[in-house]
């Protein structure tokens, strides 16, 4: 049902995304020759090294799985045209919540535990977000920047919980007493940190793009996202679409946030999602919000992350070098889809 | 020796669309020269070619004698060619002189802008003109009229010698297209040359001197205006068929009132007289209820109300005897009302979605399977439509990419089902060219055929006439007149001028049969 782009429309957005890579691998490429001593050492382990043992590939694989979902969530409330800036938040909440159940639960069924720790994590991520829905719904508050102001408080509270009453008192770190080992997921790829959570963000990917795509809701939140006002003609109730989006881009982060710490970390760390919320904004822009391209783009953020890490230990560059490259892209790319969203949105409202 | 010549332009979009196919075109120094044609039929291309919009593939523009080559508008500027959008390209925030001076202000002492300078030139063109717009007024507050004098002052501003009006009426009230008039005929004294753009057939014969046809991205007939006998002749040459005109309407008895406004009043906090005001109307089972009206005067508040789009301050909606005030869209719609807005592009269609997702979403719960659409029925209803319809396209291109006239056949395509039994339309035929607007009254006329009420709201006054078995007419948000649209009022074109006078004084406000002296005078209450 999606109108059939023509093969020449495709391959011009994709040239522009081509561009945007090329440029910042350019740029990576410059830095490496202009502050290594070894740059063909260096350089050979920023683009190969994350291919090189399970060790990387895997550590690789794993930092995209929370990208996943929280590029999912934000291409849900961008395909709706509502704005959930507040990603930081929920995937933070969304640890604590996993953790609090966690401890709460120190016996249970392992299967069980987790799956109530999850269900938490998107309740949670959800219900932070869709306050911000509700108030926009309510009072016409933007959710641009309520959900951002929200979001900053919580990343405090999160913080109260781990540096008080969770914090393990044998420990000098940061973070909470760790969960019961019951409580962790499958390793995929040993001794790499992968996880049965990436298979669940593939499984979420897929089922994303068909509630989308496929949907009832999913028609009509797309239809609200590209024009309100033909919605609402139409008998769609469209302030409903304005709460919903955001309680499940919320639930996804959330749910991001919850497997994290159950996959990879099994404790609580502080800060240990800084970065997610912003960096799924991102790959929700170099997806085009397309559920099915997040898998592509967590992917390209996460080799850029390993790639990084990998020249780090073997090289003599700073991760720094990461975080330019990934900053570059987001500006690349940003640059050119807020532009369109900022349009439409201005159409839908 | 024409002042304007283009010869042999074709232009071959890169969809296949041949827009212009080796088009000579040609304009004498200072007259008043109409395009027309249907939608499609070319007129815009070959005049976004002549302002810069557009290259030719092949073809020569001479203009006062000498070979040009237009590359862009600032090149058609700098010729004296000047164009007047359909949709105004004004900065609501800006005063008249500010979007007026944009892009070419004149500068004091390297970085101010020499405001001064540029009020008094513009006000010497403003009453050069006869214009109506204060130079120093805030763009948004202006009326649409006022707002296409802006355009056309700064296309003078720029020194245009000649001019290009796109639509220039579509959006004007009958006394602003008589002011327009008036200008375009002072502008033509004063030496300059006009192209005007129009559907409007009576329009072209009032204005113009001379008038080129295109059909199908080729010229089919240049006529000096005077040679041209009446509309139909020119509606022929449009579209190269006998375009029924008038309507053959068939009388039916009236059933019973579909739709019931009672004492109807909708205000807005900030303003002191009511947008609507006491309405009060019914629409039976089959039965084409048209309101006229200028633009402005409660039309569109009118179709928010009875759309179920805007909750009305007082008074009830009666549908099917049941009140049904307090429902939505959504609720009407299960209940059978249909409905073709005003606004087609952006109320009636999302434009970035396929024709199949448009014609879905006010019934898409009925093609559901556990919450997921079923794509195959969903597809087998959208051809079904785009066949009976004669969309073109096909289901899957955006609805954007269409043209007007096929946007619109959607849209109705979506509406106009068995299960509606009122139908509120809304300027239907607006920007249409004459195939189209003949079939939306085809289909309007079928509806009322099967039994449902209409409610046909238009500014068009003509088309009212044509199709309206009873009129209301509406001035600043009041019923003024109910007037019964019989046989003869059609049939004898005397008869017929005569009543769109007489109607066109209560458009106008002149006339008020239930103004409210009178109103207390009938049924004083204690």
């Amino acid at each position: 049902m999606k109108g059939k782009k023509s093969l020449g429309d495709f391959l011009a957005s994709l040239t522009g995304l081509a561009l945007t890579l090329l440029i910042s691998f350019a740029l990576v490429i410059a830095l490496i020759l202009i502050l290594s001593k070894t740059p063909g050492k260096t350089l050979f382990y920023f683009f190969i090294g994350p291919f090189t043992n399970n060790y990387y590939l895997g550590n690789m694989l794993n930092v995209a799985v929370p990208l996943v979902f929280t590029g999912l969530g934000i291409a849900v409330a961008f395909k709706s045209s509502v704005f959930n800036l507040g990603g930081e938040g929920q995937v933070y909440a969304g640890g604590l919540a996993t953790t609090l159940v966690c401890l709460a639960l120190p016996v249970a069924n392992g299967f069980v535990g987790v799956l109530l720790a999850i269900i938490a994590a998107m309740v949670l991520g959800g219900a932070i977000a869709g306050f911000s829905g509700y108030c926009k719904m309510k009072w016409n508050a933007d959710e641009m920047i309520s959900s951002f102001l929200v979001s900053s408080a919580v990343v405090l509270i999160v913080n109260y919980f781990i540096t008080g009453p969770l914090q393990d008192p044998h420990n000098n770190m940061l973070a909470s007493l760790p969960l019961a080992h019951q409580y962790s997921l499958l390793k995929l790829f040993p001794p790499s940190k992968l996880n049965l959570s990436a298979l669940f963000a593939i499984v979420m990917a897929v089922l994303v793009f068909f509630f989308m795509n496929r949907s009832h809701i999913g028609y009509e939140m797309r239809m609200c996202g590209l024009n309100r006002e033909f919605s609402r003609y139409g008998g769609i109730n469209v302030s409903k679409y304005l709460v919903l989006p955001m309680i499940l881009s919320g639930a996804l982060h959330g749910i991001g946030g919850g497997l994290m710490v159950l996959g990879t970390y099994g404790v609580l760390y502080e800060g240990f999602s800084a970065g997610m919320g912003w960096n799924g904004i991102a790959v929700a822009l170099i997806a085009k919000n397309n559920p099915l391209g997040v898998l592509p783009a967590a992917l390209l953020f996460a080799y850029l992350d390993a790639g990084a890490k990998a020249a780090m230990l073997s090289g003599d560059v700073t991760f720094e070098i990461a975080s330019i490259a990934q900053s570059f892209i987001f500006y690349l790319v940003t640059a050119q889809a807020l532009y369109s969203l900022v349009h439409r949105r201005r159409r839908a409202a | 020796m024409p002042y304007l010549e283009m010869k042999g332009i074709t232009k071959l979009y890169a969809n296949g669309l041949l827009a212009n196919d080796a088009i000579d075109f040609s304009v004498e120094k200072s007259e008043i020269h109409a395009v027309v044609g249907e939608n499609g039929a070319g007129k815009t291309t070959l005049m976004k070619i002549l302002y810069g919009l557009e290259q030719p593939d092949a073809g020569t523009i001479t203009l006062a004698g000498s070979l040009v080559s237009i590359r862009n508008p600032l090149d058609a500027n700098r010729l004296g060619i000047g164009m007047v959008h359909q949709h105004f390209k004004l900065i609501p925030d800006f005063t008249v002189v500010e979007n007026v001076i944009l892009g070419i202000e004149p500068v004091r002492a390297g970085i101010f802008v020499d405001r001064g300078v540029a009020s008094a030139r513009i006000r010497q063109i403003v009453e050069q003109h006869g214009f109506s717009v204060d130079p120093r007024t805030p763009v948004h507050q202006l009326t649409v009229g006022q707002m296409q004098q802006v355009e056309i002052v700064k296309m003078l501003y720029r020194d245009a010698s000649l001019l290009i009006l796109d639509e220039p009426t579509s959006v004007l009230t009958e006394q602003e297209i008589g002011k327009l008039f008036v200008t375009l005929r002072s502008l033509q004294k004063g030496g300059r040359t006009c192209i005007i753009i129009t559907h409007k057939l009576q329009e072209v014969l009032e204005i113009s001197d001379r008038l080129t046809v295109m059909r199908k991205g080729a010229v089919v007939a240049v006529r000096r205006t005077a040679d041209v006998p009446d509309r139909a002749e020119l509606a022929r040459l449009m579209v190269g068929r006998d375009v029924l005109y008038p309507l053959t309407r068939v009388k039916k008895a009236c059933g019973d009132a579909v739709l019931e406004l009672k004492d109807v009043t909708l205000t807005q906090r900030g303003r002191s007289r009511p947008l609507l005001s006491n309405i009060n109307l019914s629409v039976h089972s089959c039965e084409i209820v048209g309101v006229a009206g200028v633009s402005g005067n409660g039309l569109g508040e009118l179709e928010d109300v009875v759309a179920g789009l805007q909750r009305v301050t007082s008074g009830h909606v009666l549908h099917l005897g049941e009140d049904v005030t307090a429902l939505g869209a959504a609720e009407l719609r299960e209940r059978g009302m249909a409905y073709v807005p005003a606004d087609r592009l952006h109320r009636g269609s999302s434009l970035q979605s396929s024709v199949t997702e448009n014609m879905i979403v006010a019934n898409h719960h009925r093609f559901l399977r556990a919450g997921f659409l079923k794509r195959g029925k969903i597809q087998a209803f959208a051809d079904g439509l785009t066949k009976s319809f004669g969309i073109d396209g096909g289901p899957h291109v955006p609805i954007g990419t269409l043209s007007g006239g096929n946007i619109q056949k959607v849209i109705l395509a979506r509406e106009l089902t068995s299960a509606a039994n009122i139908v509120v339309v809304a300027e239907p035929t607006w920007g249409l060219d004459v195939a189209s607007s003949q079939f939306v009254y085809e289909k309007v006329l079928s509806m009322r055929a099967a039994g449902a009420g209409v409610l046909f709201i238009s500014s068009a006054l003509d088309e009212i006439l044509g199709i309206a078995d009873s009129i209301i007419v509406m001035y600043r948000g009041r019923v003024v007149a109910q007037l019964a649209n019989d046989q003869n009022t059609q049939s004898d074109p005397n008869v017929s001028k005569q009543f769109k006078e007489y109607i066109g004084e209560y458009m106008l406000g002149l006339k008020d049969d239930f103004a409210p002296t009178n109103l207390k005078g009938k049924d004083a209450q204690p």
